[in-house]
């Protein structure tokens, strides 16, 4: 089934491989995939060229490496990972090597080394792509809480101007729970003024479509998969990640309706 | 509502990018999307409550999200992540911040908790579908059978 397992020859080689299988996690770990898929490409990528001994522990930000003979460990490697903002495409492709892997379509170690390499250096989307889905995904969005065109289209805006702000100032240059106070704050800010100045009529669904860009939909939806396969530690620094960006967008929403109330004298559109 | 199913598999779509999503899988993406809110939809239409009804919709997404990703070869994740946001309560978030600062506790506590309902229905629904064993998901033909992997599992 495996393709025919490649002896390694050399601790030299053994070494390789357990580096090569780190890297495709250190990969998967920063664009975040689950915890078992991490354990588990590893495993796989070891397993078939031959490294029995390798053994892994691997939590939401480090992976834990060691090798060799059960008596006589001759590789342990920790690497720490701090989590980044997810890109799927880099998941895709790591998972795509791992079962070319298992084909057997990688004789030597070399090839993968390189194919890592080169997966490492994938660009993602330009910055003004990124911006744009976010001002379209708000605009579509405020459809579905029930905006009518004009809302979508203050939306759309609103979308478009928060993703720029998360780009060049949030995510180079603020914690998550500042950047996401003030990313609420700004989003609120957008669609007063928007409404103010006759663009949109209805506040809620404005509002709501323009705060799904900041939605941590990565953290929470791993965070359920981390719990549910029993790696609790990794799941709950996840959710709890999750569950700060959302009180984060909360509070700096109610702050600027607070602002809003006090200079207009509790009167809320 | 043909309005609202061509703007969530859109919204879907356009938030596969912003996660880096390859774009040959965007069809996918948007499909399982509209699919989720359709269910949605239909679910409301009888009287069993915003809740069950994102329940039963996560449970269409997580299902299809498992066919796909056997079928296109890559990672649940990427339809996973994508096709839950059209059921995310924003509105009801929204709400639950306006009342909070507006001193209205009741309304808060109302819509603050309708929104931890939701947020649980969707967790229970992605749980209780990935319980679900792998080969209920490989189409005939396609029978490979997936290397199974002992780890340990730790903390």
């Amino acid at each position: 089934m495996d393709g025919g397992r490649i002896q390694p020859k050399t601790e030299q080689e053994e070494r390789r491989v357990l580096n090569a299988a780190m890297d495709a996690g250190h990969i998967l770990l920063q664009n975040g995939a689950e915890i078992s898929r991490v354990e588990e490409t590893m495993e796989r990528i070891c397993r078939h060229y031959g490294v029995m001994t390798g053994e892994f522990f691997v939590l939401s930000n480090g992976i834990f490496t060691t090798g060799g003979q059960t008596s006589d460990k001759t590789f342990a490697r920790v690497q720490h990972i701090p989590v980044k903002g997810a890109s799927m495409d880099k998941i895709v492709a790591v998972n795509q090597l791992s079962r070319e892997i298992e084909d057997g379509k990688y004789e030597s170690i070399d090839d993968v080394e390189r194919k890592l390499e080169e997966i490492r250096r994938m660009k993602g989307f330009a910055a003004w792509q990124q911006i744009l889905a976010s001002g379209v995904g708000s605009g579509f969005f405020c459809v579905l809480f029930g905006g009518g065109f004009a809302d979508c289209a203050a939306a759309f805006i609103a979308g478009i101007l928060l993703y720029i702000y998360v780009l060049k100032v949030s995510a180079p240059h603020l914690s998550k729970i500042v950047g996401n106070i003030i990313g609420g704050m700004l989003i609120v800010l957008l669609s007063l003024a928007s409404y103010h100045i006759g663009l949109g009529v209805s506040l809620s669904p404005m509002i709501s479509g323009a705060i799904m860009p900041l939605v941590p939909g990565v953290a929470f939806t791993n965070g359920i998969r981390d719990i549910a396969n029993g790696d609790y530690i990794s799941g709950a620094v996840r959710m709890l990640d999750a569950v700060l960006i959302f009180l984060s967008i909360a509070i700096g929403m109610g702050v600027m309706f607070t602002i809003y109330h006090s200079m207009t004298g509790g009167i809320m559109p | 509502m043909m309005m609202e199913l061509i703007a969530s598999a859109m919204g879907t779509v356009a938030f596969a990018l912003l996660f880096g999503v390859p774009t040959a899988y965007y069809l996918t993406c948007g499909a399982i999307g509209a699919a989720g809110w359709l269910m949605y939809r239909l679910m409301l239409a009888i009287p069993i409550g915003p809740t069950f009804a994102v329940f039963f919709a996560t449970v269409v997404i997580v299902l299809l999200t498992r066919f796909a990703a056997v079928w296109r070869k890559c990672p649940a994740t990427v339809f996973l992540i994508t096709g839950i946001f059209p059921l995310v309560p924003g509105a009801k978030f929204y709400w639950a911040a306006y009342y909070l600062v507006t001193n209205q506790i009741a309304e808060f506590l109302e819509t603050g908790f309708a929104a931890v309902k939701i947020m649980v229905a969707i967790v229970l629904g992605i749980i209780f579908v990935f319980e679900l064993p792998h080969r209920m998901f490989q189409l005939p033909g396609r029978n490979k059978k997936a290397p199974k992997i002992r780890i340990m599992r730790r903390g």
